[in-house]
């Protein structure tokens, strides 16, 4: 399971707290430093100042014994501040100068504050040349304070800061982590009440009121998903009723009938009256179970593949040709406008087509005129079927390609047409990447589809 | 002609037995596939109708023994219709492929268009009673006189005629004539056929265009003429 929204902030709080804190102290560690060695520095050249005003006024042996006592006067009885005089004389020493430092100032001269470590302190130092004068020969003076003091200073603050900062970032991360659960509160409400949403009450949805902004975006979508299951459940039990009532005429009428003949002796021309309706009525079993199988199968994603590249008008009228007869019969004629050459299912395709025109043909008085449309856009061929008819109003129209559905509630027809030609067109359309599409206007209807040319890629010009 | 049926399912092997018989085709029943797999190979038939599912030996094993040996045709029966189960069985080797529910009349069908590949070639000259068709310059006469027909009405009549005797569905007339080959739950071939009726059998005391209630139609020389 993944880690609580509350945990991963209180995560993230403690990590950026930490971040923060540690280049606060950083800052603050290196300030402190900068100022403690000022400090120091300072300090060493106020000494030095002194010590080296005292060497200069006395240039004999003699008076160098005063240099001595002034200088032993002035240095503290803890060794936190030393003077050295070093000179190619010793007669004009002062300190016993360690070798290291010795070796320091012959080497690279009295030059700027400089570090070095006496008996195991650091010391901070800074020397100056003092001319010659009389007897004294060129010495240096040398003067040291220990900085040990400042150094255990600067730890004990680091330690405090590093302590701090541990323990602000723990209070953050509690903090934050009290406050994500403070916040995220309308999440975990949320997802009780989605919890209590039950199968059985499918008009049920989740509120919008109480919720901040982010939540309502999330729970109008989900309602709307709701809307959408709801719907599509409300369809599949109308379809299942329906599926039902279809199956159940034609087995009705074949127990009921078989039964009926079989009751009392019948003589060879009644029971074969009687087989050839109850094959009838299997034909009509057979057709729906394969058209319903079909369907099935366009809803599980099945594509065209058996496409061949060939041209909408000429298929359009060789199913046209296929209906002459029909059409004859109820007085329908047949234009078809314009032509697409494109590749699909030939089979599939006179399947959609000649559904849509008896469905045209259905709805349509005598002397009306059938118009078939075929027109391109891109890769898309689109093939619409208007007939002159009674408006369908818009509730209807959205629902014309839903299976077993009928603009007339009476199922006129119900023999011949089981009320599934139109869901058989959405599935040749949908097999070829296309879709479904019915308008009414102007007492003229128009119901067709589209389906996607996969030959043509989009930028190429159509030859 | 010898026909192999191979199908587990009692009911439909009998019928087939039965309705094959009846059509004067020698009709063998295997119950299982190693049954089918040693009876075909056993003796010479036209056709064997192979079943896919079966018990022991399924029906794509069956074919691909069969095939390693002997060429004799078959047509594949199934109760599942994907595309892939057809590509399948095709590929294996099978002339042709039906699947259940399917029509008695397209099973004729199909088994008399596999088996009569390589026969010499039909006469274009037929006679029916007092019909007489020309399929060269396609002209039809009934008693010597001239029939107006259609370029689709001609198509179905020769159609009719070729097979003589033969019911015909409408799915294999819509098929043949206007090559729609599915189901279009439409009457067009009842509207055509009527039609055609008029033309042929109207004025006519004998009556040669059959109606077979649920099944299809017939074109045949009656001894009572009348049609049903």
């Amino acid at each position: 399971m993944r880690a609580s929204i509350a945990t991963r902030l209180a995560v993230m709080f403690a990590v950026a707290s930490l971040g923060v804190f540690s280049l606060v102290g950083i800052g603050l560690q290196r300030v402190l430093h900068r100022e403690l060695v000022h400090h120091q520095l300072r300090e060493v050249n106020t000494r030095l100042e002194y010590a080296g005003m005292v060497v200069a006024r006395n240039e004999s042996l003699e008076r160098w014994q005063t240099v001595r006592a002034k200088l032993e006067a002035i240095t503290p009885l803890d060794g936190s501040v030393r003077f050295w005089v070093v000179g190619p004389d010793t007669r004009f020493e002062y300190g016993d100068a360690p070798s290291a430092l010795r070796e320091r100032l012959s080497t690279r001269g009295a030059t700027g504050p400089f570090e070095f470590e006496l008996q195991g302190h650091a010391m901070r130092a800074a020397s100056r040349a003092i001319a010659p004068h009389g007897e004294r020969p060129t010495v240096h003076v040398i003067t040291a304070v220990d900085s040990t003091r400042f150094n255990d200073t600067l730890n004990s603050f680091a330690g405090a800061l590093v302590a701090l900062c541990l323990a602000g970032a723990a209070l953050v991360t509690l903090l934050g982590h009290r406050i994500a659960k403070v916040g995220l509160a309308p999440v975990s409400s949320l997802s009780q009440e989605a919890q209590s949403l039950s199968p059985k009450d499918l008009s049920q949805r989740l509120r919008l009121s109480p919720l901040p902004r982010e939540l309502a975006d999330l729970v109008s979508s989900f309602n709307g998903a709701l809307d959408r299951l709801e719907r599509a459940y409300a369809q599949l039990e109308g379809f299942n009723a329906d599926v039902a009532h279809e199956l159940r005429t034609p087995l009705t009428n074949l127990i009921g009938q078989t039964q009926v003949a079989l009751a009392k002796e019948r003589t060879a021309s009644q029971l074969e009256e009687v087989l050839q309706s109850n094959l009838e009525e299997l034909d009509r079993l057979r057709a729906i179970v394969n058209d319903m199988l079909f369907l099935a199968r366009a809803d599980q994603g099945e594509k065209a593949l058996d496409r061949v590249h060939t041209s909408a008008a000429e298929e359009v009228s060789k199913t046209v040709e296929f209906f002459d007869a029909l059409l004859d019969e109820a007085g329908v004629s047949v234009r078809v406008e314009g032509d697409a050459q494109a590749s699909f299912e030939r089979s599939l395709f006179r399947r959609a087509a000649s559904n849509l025109l008896l469905n045209a043909i259905e709805h349509s008085d005598r002397g009306a005129e059938v118009v078939v449309a075929i027109t391109r856009q891109q890769a898309e061929v689109r093939v619409a079927v208007t007939n002159p008819g009674t408006p369908i109003p818009e509730q209807h129209l959205e629902r014309l390609f839903d299976r077993f559905y009928r603009v007339d509630g009476a199922r006129r027809n119900s023999r011949d047409n089981h009320g599934l030609g139109l869901s058989i067109v959405k599935a040749v359309a949908k097999m070829h990447g296309g879709a479904v599409f019915a308008m009414s206007t102007g007492g003229r209807n128009t119901v067709g589809f589209t389906l996607q040319d996969t030959a043509a890629s989009p930028g190429a010009t159509p030859a | 002609m010898k026909i192999l049926i191979v199908e587990d399912e009692s009911k439909t092997a009998e019928y087939l037995h039965r309705g094959l018989n009846e059509q004067g085709y020698t009709v063998d029943v295997a119950r299982t596939g190693t049954d089918g797999h040693a009876l075909a190979l056993e003796h010479d038939y036209d056709v064997i109708v192979l079943d896919v599912m079966l018990p022991e030996m399924n029906g794509f094993e069956v074919l691909r023994a069969i095939r390693a040996r002997k060429q004799t045709p078959v047509v594949m029966l199934t109760a599942r219709d994907r595309v892939d189960d057809r590509v399948h069985g095709l590929r294996e080797g099978a002339d042709d492929y039906l699947v259940k529910p399917f029509s008695f009349l397209e099973l004729v069908a199909r088994l008399q268009a596999v088996t009569r590949r390589g026969r010499a070639h039909e006469s274009t000259q037929l006679r029916i009673g007092d019909l007489e068709i020309d399929l060269l310059s396609r002209k039809a006469y009934r008693a010597g006189g001239r029939l107006e027909l259609t370029a689709k009405e001609f198509a179905l009549l020769a159609l009719l005629a070729r097979r003589e005797g033969q019911i015909l569905s409408k799915t294999v007339i819509a098929e043949q004539v206007w090559d729609m080959n599915f189901d279009s739950n439409t009457n067009v071939v009842e509207v055509a056929i009527k039609r055609l009726r008029a033309k042929v059998d109207g004025p006519h005391e004998r009556k040669l265009l059959h109606t077979i209630r649920g099944m299809g139609y017939v074109l045949e020389a009656r001894e009572d003429g009348a049609s049903p």
